[in-house]
């Protein structure tokens, strides 16, 4: 039997409503995209307030626009899953998992740092000061930074905003590059 | 432990090897059933996404390490679920040289192959047509002799490969399409790739030749049974010389014990040493294969160098497969100067995505900010790169071995000591300048390469004809074992820097074989 591409296309079906993550939305699960859970005020599962605010100042110093793309509820998602579920870079780096430990310990040392260097939190930095702290921890851990190497921290945050903001159809279609799915995630990325 | 109803073949595994050996067998009228410790895929979950890529990346129990870094690599390298790594490999087969069989007598370093390039060229020529690779095997000076040409052309090349392959060309250096087992034109009621560049979220159209689209289908047409979320625990002893079967955790979390006359590892180059060291009993002291203290040592694992260069013309990096569309190869350092010693190969203008871990933005690590907004626009139009493959030399203290610490079933780690050697650090620098160099003859604007990263995974389970240096004989049965039989890149004495799955498919289709062929002698 010859395999046609437009049927395979039309059993495309099979890999639907997958792409969708479950979010909390005043007390109701429903399936939304990071950036509609972060839209809608969508519950976190592992990140405090704190940590949330941290992450996303973070994400956003390394890509401006993953902030809104809902970075922090697209890492808060898939490092409250099974870790054979997870769809974070972090899986390729050879942590053990699990990886909530990892985020919490990486944006507890980026604060730390920030207070011990300016006096004050990541998140109160104007952006040449952030812009300098992270050129320092991203070339190598800096003394007394107590947390995941800084470098691998950066990498790894740097990896998900990238994906927030150019790993999805939208992303493609800022690059001007054809996204051309054989099976297309349902929520555009 | 309750007792399944025996079966001929156990096979640990359903992977690439561990599907050939499933197809070949089941033919052969044998009742084979395949455990597999990851998830079911189907064609239709390889969704068309980077990020939803990672999930046929390993997703079991961690692998512990010690060592330098930047020379290992795990769980990018493996695979989880139905298909292995191969269900997420980019499909280069290129044949191993005959001299990377011969290393130690050639070149007096490494080791050598239980036989020569000849008895594995038979099954190198029958996966060849079985499979189907596109390529030009006149251009391809280094390949080494096959029955006939590749069964399809080459695939299709892009401006990537045109402005590269006229670098390397100013410093003449040859190159020549990438052998692929992925389809430049309709093979076997398979349609035509079309040059999008999703192989590494796994092919759903049956253009690349993954296990879901040959082997298992082959098998289960047979009769072979394919079980996910089955994880063997170890192996089972019926005397010193013989396994009963194996023990494994089904679905449901209940241990359960399937006789079997025939044991095949087909379980990766980490899990099947562990699975082994974790079958220690009074039969086996040590583990099976493990006598000589050998099992888990000459672990490898090639190096990569990345090169990269902005061009002003547009390079069209969205178009093509992950793989690449040329390559050159270079063979071992015998007779040239300057160069340190080993074996490797470019990869030559792969398709490229703008994120994850070979995507664009990983390119230029050091860039955040707006910066890396503007870097993205300029490369997605203007970026062009490729990779060398840096072959390892066995070294018996890079090893697997076990952890002190448990999985949830109570069974020790994998634990890997791995260090890279100067003679590797000093290739990979050599591949590095060489890649700038073939960046600024091609006319980049800007060019630079990438830090040390690794992939690959070999060794570890290798062959020999000596039980005192090597863990199986050529047929990949356990020294001093009489069914169980080792299947994978583990079983490899020298990798000759190039992707591996070409010759563990030819050496699993060879071995499986032997076994359907001379049933008495194992069972």
């Amino acid at each position: 039997v010859k395999t046609d591409r437009r049927s395979l296309l039309g059993g495309a079906a099979v890999g639907l409503g997958v792409s969708l993550l479950p979010f909390s939305v005043n007390g109701q699960t429903v399936a939304l995209s990071p950036a509609d859970a972060r839209k809608q005020g969508a519950d976190f599962k592992s990140l405090t307030p704190g940590e949330v605010r941290t992450l996303e100042a973070f994400a956003e110093v390394l890509l401006p626009g993953a902030r809104e793309e809902g970075v922090a509820h697209f890492v808060d998602h898939h490092i409250s899953n099974e870790p054979a579920d997870s769809l974070l870079m972090i899986r390729y780096m050879d942590v053990p998992p699990p990886y909530a430990p990892f985020y919490k310990a990486g944006l507890a040392a980026l604060d730390a740092h920030a207070k011990r260097t300016t006096g004050k939190l990541f998140t109160a930095l104007d952006a040449g000061e952030a812009t300098e702290l992270v050129r320092l921890i991203s070339a190598a851990p800096p003394a007394e930074w107590q947390g995941p190497p800084s470098p691998l921290f950066y990498f790894v945050v740097r990896s998900d905003a990238v994906d927030v903001v150019y790993g999805t159809e939208k992303g493609f279609e800022r690059l001007g590059i054809p996204y051309m799915p054989h099976l297309l995630p349902e929520t555009k990325w | 432990v309750v007792a399944d109803d025996p079966v001929d073949v156990v096979i640990v595994g359903a992977g690439a090897a561990g599907s050939i050996y499933a197809a070949v067998l089941a033919e052969a009228g044998r009742s084979v059933r395949v455990l597999e410790s990851g998830p079911s895929w189907e064609l239709g979950s390889l969704i068309s996404s980077q990020i939803w890529a990672r999930r046929l990346k390993w997703g079991g129990p961690p692998v512990e390490f010690r060592g330098d870094r930047p020379g290992f690599s795990h769980n990018l390298n493996t695979g989880w679920g139905l298909g292995g790594a191969a269900l997420h490999h980019y499909a280069t087969w290129p044949r191993l040289h005959e001299e990377a069989f011969r290393v130690r007598s050639l070149y007096d370093r490494g080791l050598d192959w239980p036989f020569g390039y000849e008895e594995l060229r038979p099954w190198y020529d029958r996966l060849q047509e079985d499979v189907g690779i596109s390529g030009d095997a006149a251009q391809e000076i280094w390949r080494p002799a096959a029955a006939t040409p590749y069964p399809m052309p080459p695939i299709k090349q892009f401006a990537q490969a045109r402005i590269l392959a006229e670098g390397f060309a100013k410093l003449g250096l040859p190159t020549a399409p990438l052998p692929v087992a992925i389809t430049s034109v309709e093979y076997k009621d398979r349609a035509a790739c079309v040059y999008d560049g999703w192989c590494d979220a796994g092919c759903p159209v049956l253009a690349l030749a993954n296990p879901l689209v040959v082997h298992q289908p082959q098998a289960i047409a047979a009769g072979a049974r394919f079980d996910a979320l089955s994880t063997v625990l170890r192996v089972r002893a019926a005397s010193k010389a013989q396994a009963a079967g194996v023990d494994y955790a089904a679905p449901d979390g209940s241990v359960r014990f399937q006789p079997a006359r025939v044991v095949v590892l087909a379980a990766s180059v980490i899990q099947n040493p562990r699975i082994l060291l974790n079958s220690r009993n009074a039969d086996w002291p040590d583990g099976p294969g493990n006598a000589q203290g050998r099992l888990g040592r000459n672990l490898m694992m090639d190096g990569l160098a990345g090169a990269y260069g902005l061009f002003d013309a547009p390079t069209e990096n969205h178009m093509g497969v992950s793989a690449g569309q040329l390559t050159n190869r270079v063979r071992y350092a015998g007779d040239r100067t300057n160069v340190p010693f080993g074996s490797y190969q470019w990869q030559i203008a792969p398709s490229l995505k703008p994120n994850d871990i070979f995507g664009i933005a990983a390119t230029k690590g050091d860039v955040f900010g707006a910066p890396l907004h503007d870097f993205m626009e300029r490369a997605a139009k203007g970026l062009a790169s490729m990779v060398s493959m840096i072959e390892q030399m066995p070294d018996p203290a890079n090893r697997v071995l076990l952890s002190d610490r448990s999985d949830r079933f109570g069974l020790p780690l994998a634990r890997v000591e791995h260090r890279v050697d100067d003679e590797l650090k000093a290739l990979w620098r050599h591949c590095s300048e060489e890649g700038i160099a073939v960046m600024r003859a091609a006319g980049a604007r800007e060019s630079w390469s990438s830090p040390y990263i690794s992939g690959h995974l070999a060794g570890g389970t290798v062959m020999g004809t000596d039980p005192a240096t090597s863990v199986a004989d050529g047929l990949g049965r356990l020294h001093g074992l009489a069914n169980i039989v080792i299947a994978g890149a583990g079983l490899f004495p020298s990798t000759g820097g190039i992707s591996p799955t070409y010759t563990l498919s030819a050496l699993a289709l060879r071995s499986a074989s032997h076994i359907a062929a001379n049933w008495s002698e194992y069972a």
